[in-house]
């Protein structure tokens, strides 16, 4: 298997954004070609649902025409919410074999068009069947471990609170960001309730975006040094915990097993903190703290940037927002860019960046690790 | 008690609910199972932004039922319901409720159970059911509830 390096990192501003899905895609990819001067010769291309959202089939060969590279040889991933990662993996599979020497990994989604409700009857999808039927959505299940997390001490409601809080804080220095204004304490403890214990500011925002990552065989210094895939059952009531999620665990376990290091080296961290909770749960999933550890690390200014391991430096899916398919790529853009210096308003000091994506309730999650390579 | 349609794993004994074709652990085709319809609350919460089809607030449980099979049910309200407190559950017209087994409930189970054979427990425990179905559904008896109880006697 080759090593498998990042020629360039590009996406869009993550909002409610008046441009097609087509051509929010072309931007990320268009500007990921020009700085990674390579002509690709493979393209992994996502969006979870471009069927309902924006009406379109054949993605692979919708956006290879878009872009200019119908002749370039595609296919198109989809893992739910997780699926920018899993376009990834995808295309680290593609140039470590040797099928392909360069291929471009592209992925968006558009969805402030579509009223609320019918967006989340669409993302409910990925939901089972069964537990679907008696209403639960992704808050519904989400409050559902919130409130197991709970009961258990894991967290306080004040401690779901400052999740948000600090993401905000990190999410009003990226241009990027979809919210970049911060929120108060208070602000997000008397927001409104959505799924008891959640309430609308722990949970991420509806969001367009996009986002490309160009991956090659060559040597660039910036390496996809692990990569890992973890899955779960669909019905949460199917598991043994609610309060961990064994997609996480397994993804990590493989990511750093591939990568040859632990989370000892870990500097900075991309977590899929759709819903605030979900963030200190998936810190100790990965191992990057003991179990229990977070929260305090969290209470004492650790996860912040100035913090010895800042958390979601780029707002995370709270405040960046969440673009379902482009989120997963939009986290290694964010780490490509704090590995190398570019992340204006917002840099931290790290030469080895984890992304952290969950796909539907934690049925098919990944951890990626980029390493900068002296 | 009401039973509840689950399947079992002849390989690995898993029982879930409702019944799954094949064991979600493994590709064996599972065999039919009944379970008791009451168990301990693992997790709950109330939803004041609902699917179409649905009115808030919604109040969702998972219920573990004895044996280990979870299953999912809606409710009247949430403000007594913990953690690990024991409900009943009842489907009515395919779909399954519980019941929080309030102060008064259990005060009044217990009254009865001391004098009254364990039929009467049972009976009662039926009628908070129903009474909280019919409560949560519209206020009256609904036709559903109708159907369910036609198909006991039949």
């Amino acid at each position: 298997m080759r090593d498998v390096w990042i020629a360039a990192a590009a996406m869009t501003r993550f909002g409610r954004r008046s441009e097609s899905l087509e051509d929010l895609m072309a931007d990320a990819a268009l500007e990921a070609l020009r700085e990674a001067d390579r002509p690709p010769d493979g393209l992994v291309v996502t969006a979870m649902d471009p069927e309902e959202f924006v009406g379109e089939g054949n993605f692979a060969s919708h956006i290879g025409t878009y872009i200019g590279l119908s002749h370039v040889p595609g296919l198109r991933v989809e893992t739910a919410t997780s699926s920018g990662a899993a376009a990834l993996y995808a295309g680290l599979a593609l140039v470590a074999s040797g099928f392909h020497n360069h291929v471009l990994v592209v992925g968006g989604e558009k969805m402030t068009h579509v009223s609320t409700p019918r967006v989340s009857e669409i993302i409910s999808r990925v939901i089972d069947p069964h537990e679907r039927s008696y209403g639960a959505t992704m808050p519904a299940l989400a409050g559902m471990v919130a409130r197991a997390a709970l009961a258990k001490g894991l967290f306080t409601e004040m401690d779901m609170a400052r999740v948000a809080v600090k993401n905000h804080a990190h999410g009003a220095r990226n241009p990027y960001a979809h919210f970049q204004q911060p929120v108060t304490l208070e602000e997000v403890m008397s927001s409104r309730l959505i799924a008891d214990p959640l309430r609308l500011q722990h949970c991420c925002p509806i969001s367009d975006g996009a986002a490309a990552v160009l991956l090659t065989s060559d040597p660039t210094g910036l390496k996809l040094a692990g990569m890992g895939q973890g899955s779960d059952y669909l019905a949460i009531r199917y598991r043994s915990s609610l309060t961990g999620f064994r997609a996480t665990q397994d993804a990590a376990k493989a990511a750093f097993k591939m990568a040859g290091f632990g989370p000892e080296r870990v500097q900075v961290a991309e977590i899929h903190d759709a819903f605030a909770p979900f963030e200190i749960l998936a810190l100790e999933d990965t191992g990057l703290f003991p179990p229990g550890k977070a929260t305090r690390a969290m209470q004492n200014g650790e996860l912040t940037l100035e913090g010895r391991l800042p958390v979601n430096p780029s707002g995370g899916l709270n405040a960046r927002g969440h673009a379902l398919a482009a989120t997963g790529l939009a986290q290694v853009v964010e780490l490509v860019w704090q590995l190398t210096g570019r992340a204006v308003g917002r840099q931290v000091k790290a030469t080895v960046g984890l992304a952290h994506s969950i796909g539907g309730m934690a049925t098919n999650n990944w951890v990626t690790l980029v390493e900068q390579v002296a | 008690m009401e039973t509840i349609a689950g399947s079992r794993c002849p390989d690995c004994g898993w029982v879930v609910a409702p019944p799954a074709r094949i064991c979600p652990r493994h590709p064996v085709e599972m065999t039919p199972a009944e379970i008791s319809g009451y168990g301990s609350v693992l997790s709950y919460t109330t939803l004041t932004v609902v699917p179409e089809g649905f009115k808030p607030p919604l109040h969702i449980a998972v219920v573990e039922l004895p044996g280990g099979a979870r299953i999912f049910c809606h409710g009247r309200q949430t403000r007594q319901l913990r953690i690990g407190r024991r409900v009943a559950v009842e489907q009515v017209d395919g779909i399954f409720y519980f019941a929080s087994l309030g102060i008064a409930d259990r005060v009044s189970l217990f009254w009865k159970r001391r004098g009254a054979a364990p039929e009467r427990t049972r009976d009662a425990a039926k009628s908070a059911v129903k009474r909280f179905f019919s409560v949560y559904k519209n206020g009256g008896t609904t036709p559903a509830a109708e159907n369910s109880e036609e198909k006991k006697k039949g």
